[in-house]
């Protein structure tokens, strides 16, 4: 036998030895506060309940023994949540079917789903009508005043900027001015306003994507969980890219807060398990979503410190709920009494979220000062284009006259929405942009437009007064009463100034339109919003024709003959 | 012509004029509906009485609303915007100004043609042609909640643009497009009434 063979038998006999010896050598010892004894113990407790003659049926039991005496888990979960949740011919496939299951296994029961919605899945867990919801529900203090939220978190999401794949990602620059299209109701919408972002509302993530991909919305911003799906489509793929991620949502599964204690602790024991036997992180490759959150959670919960029973309770171990709460009026208390009143007394549900919170209070006020701001501009430099734009047009010098005729032809020509972007577009070009910037726009595109057909009007007016008395050598005079012939002519185009001021949230102008439109975003009440916008606006063109009226006879009164 | 102008022309042009099909489409479904419900309130305003009122009422709040605001109304205090496409909401948010143009002017044509003006009445007309181009520029607002129409197609377009300039050009080919015919309809229009004064004095005469 050479060296290298008698090297290779010692060390076959070596790692025979080290075998044996593991072999036969005890389990590592698990710490005397590990979960999973604790688990094993709470289970054979419940079990050896449910195994009483009559406990089943007794009013008062326990959650988890009822689940046992019914040998199945009833959860509730979405019904077509790609990669999360899917049925596929009557098969329910996802990394929140494969949880529900893992769980039932444990239980050595079995899994009964039940569709929910975002809607009703509190409300059919405080109703007994599910035992579980594992259901992308994101943990928030709001929430966890109604549910029991199981943790440690099963996964984490958070919201992502989706836009043009042209590899320039980052940080809020990227979509700097733009409108991004989102939800109603998510909860990162306030975050996206505060980096002066415009929003554009859709009832449904379903909804945005497809606006995504028709091209109606060129950025979007959803979970990145139901955006997950769409970008293992090659197409989408190509054409969009995430650009950066923001407000972490932490996702829990819930149950009843009442009667279920320790149903709630046994499934807090077994997610700590997952976690850190790896688990969750298994079923979430299987389902071919993203690890990152739940790699680092197994380490999280592998450590010493929180591999222990009671570390669901850990703030060094747990993550906290979500605070999406925001400060409250000092009048919301009144308000909510006066919505019940008025749905008590006329059966109709108002929500008035602006008068509920503090950033929602605030938004209002600004939108409405600066709504009457607009207003007041629009018509002042609708006045003043108005009479600009007539003397020039009635002038006596052609260079003039023609340059004035061929403005106000192209002004005719541009739908006023075109006006407006060109008109910010070069003032935008003079300072930076900014809200102020917007309004300035906005009051200076809706003068010079309907500025301009009046001032057509005048010089209309100005010349057939010139034709019945070409001796009248006044100017002054002619032009005064000039103003009293198309008097009705401006106050039409003055109407039309204070019709078209909403228009000024299409280039970010801070009006009412926009205010509300953002305090939708984050709250309900979206139909109550808009109807009182509808009667605001519509109450303030009203002021405006009774101001025009009053002003059309004092030009008039200036035209009568003495 | 530059490389830029002739791309504008060969690749954007017929994306625009596409869209502002979508213009003049919506500005028929609004005179169309308008135009009936106006011929209703002229019927109403003529009847006299409390009738007359609250005809009047109404078609005085429909011409003080905004058609911004009746849009962004009609997409979000209706449940899921009523299950209408973008182009649909825009037309039933110009609604309100051609049904409270047409009865206005319906009825001031009335009022003429029952002094024994009816050349005056007939200006009714022309007033209406007026009023389709108004609504075709004025669905413009379509773009604020991404109906593909003509404004959009050329803001989209103009953000693939760097140079101020070439937004400019771009925009100017808008503006042309729209405008052409505007100013051909209100030719036709001015002509019109004209030739409807001139008859109108020859008769006097």
């Amino acid at each position: 036998m050479g060296k290298r063979g008698l090297a290779r038998r010692v060390v076959s006999i070596l790692a025979i030895s080290a075998w044996l010896l593991c072999a036969t050598c005890p389990p590592p010892a698990q710490a005397a506060d590990a979960p999973d004894p604790v688990l094993a113990h709470l289970l054979t407790e419940a079990r050896t309940a449910a195994a009483i003659p009559g406990s089943c049926i007794q009013p008062n039991t326990e959650r988890l023994v009822r689940v046992l005496c019914a040998g199945s888990l009833r959860v509730g979960v979405r019904q077509s949540y790609p990669l999360f949740s899917e049925t596929h011919d009557g098969t329910r496939t996802g990394y929140e079917i494969a949880i529900a299951r893992t769980i039932a296994t444990r239980l050595r029961i079995d899994v009964e789903f039940v569709n929910v919605e975002a809607s009703n899945r509190i409300p059919a867990l405080a109703e007994g009508k599910i035992d579980l919801v594992v259901a992308e529900m994101g943990d928030n203090v709001q929430r966890a005043a109604q549910v029991r939220f199981i943790r440690p978190h099963y996964y984490q999401s958070q919201t992502v900027l989706v836009g043009p794949n042209d590899g320039r990602t980052g940080d809020w620059t990227v979509v700097n001015g733009q409108t991004v299209c989102v939800t109603v109701g998510n909860g990162s919408n306030a975050r996206m306003l505060s980096h002066g972002i415009r929003l554009m509302l859709f009832d449904t993530a379903e909804a945005l994507a497809a606006r995504l991909i028709d091209g109606t919305c060129q950025w979007a911003a959803q979970d990145d969980s139901f955006f997950a799906y769409y970008f293992t489509l090659p197409d989408f793929h190509a054409r969009f890219e995430s650009k950066f991620g923001f407000s972490e949502m932490p996702w829990g599964m819930g149950v009843a807060r009442t009667g279920s204690d320790t149903l709630a602790r046994v499934l807090d024991l077994m997610s700590q398990i997952f976690h850190r036997d790896g688990v969750f992180l298994a079923a979430a490759r299987a389902n071919r979503i993203d690890t990152a959150f739940l790699a680092q959670q197994k380490d999280v919960w592998s450590s010493p410190t929180c591999d222990t029973a009671s570390a669901s309770t850990n703030p060094d171990c747990v993550l906290p709920s979500a605070d999406a709460s925001m400060p409250a009026t000092s009048f919301s208390a009144a308000v909510t009494t006066f919505e019940a009143w008025v749905g008590h007394t006329f059966g109709f549900e108002l929500i008035l979220p602006m008068f509920k919170t503090e950033p929602a209070w605030n938004l209002f006020l600004d939108g409405l000062v600066n709504s009457l701001v607009l207003v007041a501009g629009a018509l002042v430099a609708t006045l003043g284009f108005a009479v600009l734009f007539g003397r020039a047009l009635g002038s006596r010098s052609w260079p003039l006259r023609c340059f004035a005729r061929g403005i106000t032809i192209v002004l005719q020509s541009s739908p006023i929405l075109l006006t407006l972007v060109v008109t910010a577009a070069a003032l935008h070009a003079l300072a930076p942009n900014s809200a102020q910037l917007a309004l300035a726009a906005a009051i200076l595109a809706l003068g010079v437009s309907n500025g301009s057909n009046a001032g057509q009007a005048i010089s209309e007016a100005y010349l057939t007064l010139r034709a019945e008395s070409p001796d009248q050598a006044a100017d002054g005079n002619l032009f005064r009463s000039a103003l009293g012939r198309s008097a009705t002519q401006i106050m039409s185009f003055l109407i039309n100034a204070a019709k078209g001021t909403p228009i000024a949230s299409f280039i970010g102008a801070p009006e009412l339109l926009t205010a509300l439109t953002d305090i939708s975003s984050f709250s309900t009440g979206r139909a109550t919003t808009y109807t009182l916008l509808l009667v605001f606006y519509t109450a303030i063109v009203m002021v405006v024709v009774w101001l025009a009226h009053r002003f059309q006879v004092f030009l008039e009164r200036g035209n009568r003959p003495a | 012509m530059n490389q830029r102008t002739e791309h504008l022309l060969a690749e954007v042009l017929p994306h625009f004029l596409s869209g502002m099909s979508v213009n003049f489409g919506i500005a028929g479904i609004a005179l169309a509906i308008g135009l009936t419900l106006g011929a209703l309130f002229v019927i109403a305003r003529s009847r006299g009485g409390w009738i007359a009122w609250v005809a009047g009422a109404v078609v005085a709040l429909m011409r003080a609303a905004p058609t911004f605001v009746i849009m962004f109304f009609l997409l979000n205090a209706v449940p899921q915007g009523g299950g209408l496409p973008g182009t649909l909401i825009v037309a039933f948010a110009l609604v309100p100004y051609s049904t409270a143009y047409v009865s206005d002017n319906g009825s001031k044509a009335i009022d003429q043609w029952r002094a024994g003006s009816h050349l005056a009445g007939l200006l009714f007309l022309p007033n209406i042609a007026r009023a389709f181009f108004v609504l075709v520029m004025s669905s413009s607002v379509g773009a604020a909640i991404g109906v593909h129409e003509g404004i959009a197609v050329l803001l989209h377009e103009a953000e693939h643009l760097h140079a101020f300039g070439d937004k400019l050009v771009l925009f100017a080919i808008g503006v042309g497009c729209f405008g052409i015919p505007l100013q051909a309809t209100l030719a036709a229009t001015r002509f019109m009434q004209n030739h409807l004064g001139d008859r109108a004095a020859r008769l006097g005469r």
